[in-house]
């Protein structure tokens, strides 16, 4: 470490400055002690809540009639701030904070500053498993692709089928990030835009807009994923979705560690995982479908009757049959009825009814939509040229996949594409799923 | 059915529609308002004249409904690009007095959809928006200002406003207060009503001098007990009333962004036969510009199709736009500098001048940061609290 000279206090002031300061702070220190020499209450600032004004007693305002040493309680009620005109009643206290504290504060902000020159490179939306990976192999083929992640959360890495067990393998729910989005960038040497919203393709100007301010790209990729759907006539306030680790924590903080009664809607893959993890921790479970059993969708292979065998000692009530027709709060507790006039109640309300990918983003930029973004089966690339897309945002022929498997095969063959290299064709192949329903593991295909 | 109970049909006389607005807009903005643009700037000249001859052709009632014809955004804000192409500072009073005229049409109250509006679609009648602070409040960045006290057939409103733009002492404004209960503490709730700056316990107070928009008539409004009653309400409460109000209150700010930048392009062809053979080396040259221009004025005549679409998506893309709009009117301002180097710096020129109103458009509210947060927050997943 370098010796360095000690930081000045406020290095934005100059060295005569900070004399004619000192010299009026003795002005004012003077003015602070009463006629009998006692010292009074130190001066005080006080700092306009409209337009950030800051009156500071020893100062006054004698443009507008408040000599030197004029106290708050001492000002007339129709004085006006210099500035914007409101009165005294709109001012609170202040206390100018250190620029170390500024600094501080500052460096907390969650995002990197956008690169406005130089090659614009790659920008990939989304810091899921997709985003990442896809980074990863741009970056083992190239060291110097500039990469820039837009993320709407922290970009933190983790395993997401974790959420789904991370009660039967007791992991905190704090503890599942294996590495942070800050120093996966680090490591990596790319920009991470985390808490950032893409908002806008600009396609004709090759630009994203995003709540940080505009990026170009030489390549978009998008890995946004999906959104867990909500059923018309259900509040997002009042339903949990579980497709991210932020929503996750929460849910379990929520939960705390009593045992609760927990209404999960929809018993897919999702739902019936998340009833499993939450009923070995202790919870009470119920859970409905449309369908007259869980798994419904691999009903040929029996899924649904050997899951509720495996549940046979846990607390778990699976309800089939039955469309949620509304969720209400009574008290600290929710209430669900039916279309068919059942009613629950339940602690906690879980929505596990599907994903839809956001299409916002992708309409706005003109590109082709199936029920997702539609891409070319082999290279990935959207109906937009420097536009592509991997993930669970995607379709490839009108179907959506929503496993990990096809992921990093799908980075290979965009890395490739990207970077100009023999394209391996991504090959689109039916998926096998593991149920990681812990009580008894099942492979569907 | 009561005939008087149904809505009142604005009647507009002489108010012109389509191209034939649009044709006496520039005429009026050409002739009139540029030769009183330097006044506006310099010496705070507030063009009340030039600001009723553009309401008299119907300029700044294009988006209300009335025997003109039917609401049309897209017209009104073409209208403030025309006017804003030659002077920013009166495209914002035509924002200012557009948006009076949609609270006062929305508010659906017979005291003010009948003559007062009448007379305010004329230009008989000027008026301003007081909602700088209530629409900040609404996206979680600033509390509100105003304390509204119910009395016997109203409200007592207390608290100072500052910085309220076309006002004068026979002007008024919409304006929102906070609700405060019998027990002293402020209410979740919220009334807004028409502010007149002559009623009485309302005082106007003259502000600092401000950049580019010295002749804006802008003030700090300062009440004192002054009471509103149903004659007044514009909404209460008023949460409903601004979701549906609001996309189109940031709509129409689009046309400040879009004539300021045309009229900053416009100033770099005016040099290009004489100066292109330096400002090639420039970025941002006048037909990039004017093309993403175009791309952003086809997509806000699309949201203009539909103002009150009320959801979030399309809030979001209207604010997007908004903000679009603000940054490509830097840009093109900044760069409009560039092209005339010198003579553009001169106090004379509108291209210093245009530098100043690309900047109050970047940070009036709602500023691009403002945007930024607010199609932040709107972004997030919503979840139980």
């Amino acid at each position: 470490m370098t010796a360095a000279a000690p930081a000045p206090a406020h290095p934005q002031f100059s060295a005569s400055e900070f004399a004619l300061r000192a010299a009026s702070q003795a002005l004012r220190d003077a003015f602070a002690g009463d006629a009998d020499g006692a010292v009074a209450t130190p001066w005080q600032s006080y700092i306009c809540n409209a337009c950030g004004y800051i009156y500071n007693e020893a100062d006054g305002d004698p443009d507008g009639g408040l000599p030197p040493g004029t106290r708050l309680a001492d000002i007339p009620d129709d004085w006006a701030c210099p500035l914007c005109g409101v009165t005294k009643a709109d001012f609170s206290p202040y206390e100018a904070p250190t620029l170390e504290a500024l600094r501080a504060q500052a460096s907390a902000a969650p995002a990197a500053s956008i690169r406005v020159r130089g090659e614009p490179g790659v920008v990939i939306v989304g810091a899921g498993r997709a985003g990442w990976q896809l980074a990863e192999t741009l970056r083992q083929h190239s060291a110097t692709l500039p990469v820039t992640l837009v993320t709407a959360c922290a970009g933190d890495r983790y395993d997401k089928p974790l959420l789904s067990v991370a009660m039967a393998r007791q992991l905190d729910p704090l503890a599942l990030v294996s590495e942070t989005g800050r120093d996966a960038a680090q490591r990596l040497g790319l920009t991470l835009l985390a808490h950032t919203h893409a908002v806008r393709i600009c396609a004709d100007t090759r630009q994203l807009r995003t709540t940080r301010g505009v990026l170009r790209y030489g390549h978009l990729v998008l890995a946004h994923g999906a959104r867990a759907a909500l059923p018309p006539g259900l509040s997002p306030k009042m339903c949990w979705r579980i497709n991210h680790l932020d929503a996750y924590q929460r849910l379990r903080q929520r939960l705390g560690s009593q045992p609760k009664d927990v209404l999960i809607i929809g018993a897919g893959l999702i739902g019936s995982e998340l009833a499993n993890d939450l009923a070995l921790g202790g919870h009470r479970i119920t859970l409905l479908d449309t369908a007259a059993e869980p798994l419904a969708r691999w009903h040929d292979q029996k899924a649904g009757p050997q899951l509720l065998d495996a549940w046979k000692d846990l607390s778990i009530r699976f309800e089939g049959g039955l469309q949620v027709q509304q969720v209400e709060r009574v008290g600290l507790r929710y209430r669900v009825t039916t279309t068919s006039g059942r009613r629950f109640a339940a602690d906690e309300v879980v929505v596990a009814a599907g994903l839809l990918p956001p299409n916002r983003l992708a309409q706005g930029a003109g590109l082709a939509w199936a029920n997702g973004i539609a891409v070319d089966s082999t290279t990935l690339q959207t109906s937009v040229s420097g536009i592509h897309a991997l993930g669970d945002c995607i379709s490839i022929d009108g179907q959506c996949s929503r496993y990990i498997e096809p992921i990093a095969r799908q980075a290979r063959t965009l890395a490739a594409a990207i970077l100009g290299q023999p394209v391996t064709p991504y090959e689109h192949r039916a998926a096998v799923v593991r149920v990681k329903t812990t009580t008894r593991p099942m492979t569907l295909h | 059915m009561n005939p008087a109970d149904l809505p009142t049909q604005l009647h507009l006389d002489g108010a012109l529609r389509g191209d034939a607005l649009l044709a006496a807009v520039r005429h009026i903005a050409q002739g009139p308002l540029a030769a009183q643009v330097e006044a506006i700037d310099r010496t705070g000249y507030y063009p009340c004249a030039e600001l009723q001859q553009l309401a008299a052709v119907g300029a700044m009632s294009a988006h209300l409904d009335s025997t003109a014809g039917p609401a049309d955004y897209g017209l009104a804000i073409r209208a403030m690009a025309e006017a804003s192409r030659v002077c920013g500072a009166t495209g914002f009073m035509m924002w200012c007095q557009a948006v009076c005229g949609l609270y006062l049409q929305q508010s659906g109250n017979l005291a003010l959809v009948g003559d007062v509006l009448e007379r305010h679609a004329s230009g008989a009648g000027m008026g301003g928006t007081a909602l700088s602070n209530p629409m900040k409040s609404y996206a979680q960045i600033e509390s509100l200002l105003l304390k509204a006290t119910p009395v016997e057939g109203g409200y007592l409103v207390n608290g100072t406003l500052p910085w309220v733009s076309n006002l004068g002492p026979d002007h008024y404004c919409g304006a929102i207060a906070a609700v405060v209960e019998a027990d002293g503490n402020t209410s979740q709730r919220e009334v807004m009503f028409l502010l007149r700056c002559d009623a009485p316990g309302v005082e106007l107070r003259e502000c600092p001098s401000f950049s580019a928009m010295e002749g804006t008539g802008t003030y700090a409004l300062r009440l004192k007990d002054h009471f509103i009653g149903t004659a007044e309400i514009m909404a209460d409460p008023t949460r409903t009333f601004i979701a549906r109000i609001r996309a189109a209150f940031v709509m129409l700010q689009c046309g400040m962004a879009v004539g300021i930048t045309q009229g900053a392009i416009d100033s770099m062809w005016a040099v290009e036969a004489q100066l292109g053979h330096v400002n090639q080396f420039l970025e941002d040259r006048p037909d990039a510009l004017q093309a993403e221009l175009d791309a952003l004025t086809a997509r806000v005549m699309q949201l203009a199709q539909t103002p009150f679409d009320t959801s979030t998506d399309f809030f979001i893309d209207v604010l997007d736009a908004r903000a679009h709009g603000a940054e490509l009117c830097l840009r093109a301002a900044q760069s409009a500098l560039m092209h005339q180097g010198a003579r553009g710096y001169l106090m004379s020129s509108d291209v210093q001048r245009r530098v100043r109103e690309s900047h109050f458009v970047a940070i009036v509210t709602p500023a691009i940061k403002h945007l930024r947060k607010e199609i932040a927050r709107l972004s997030i997943e919503e979840m139980p609290a």
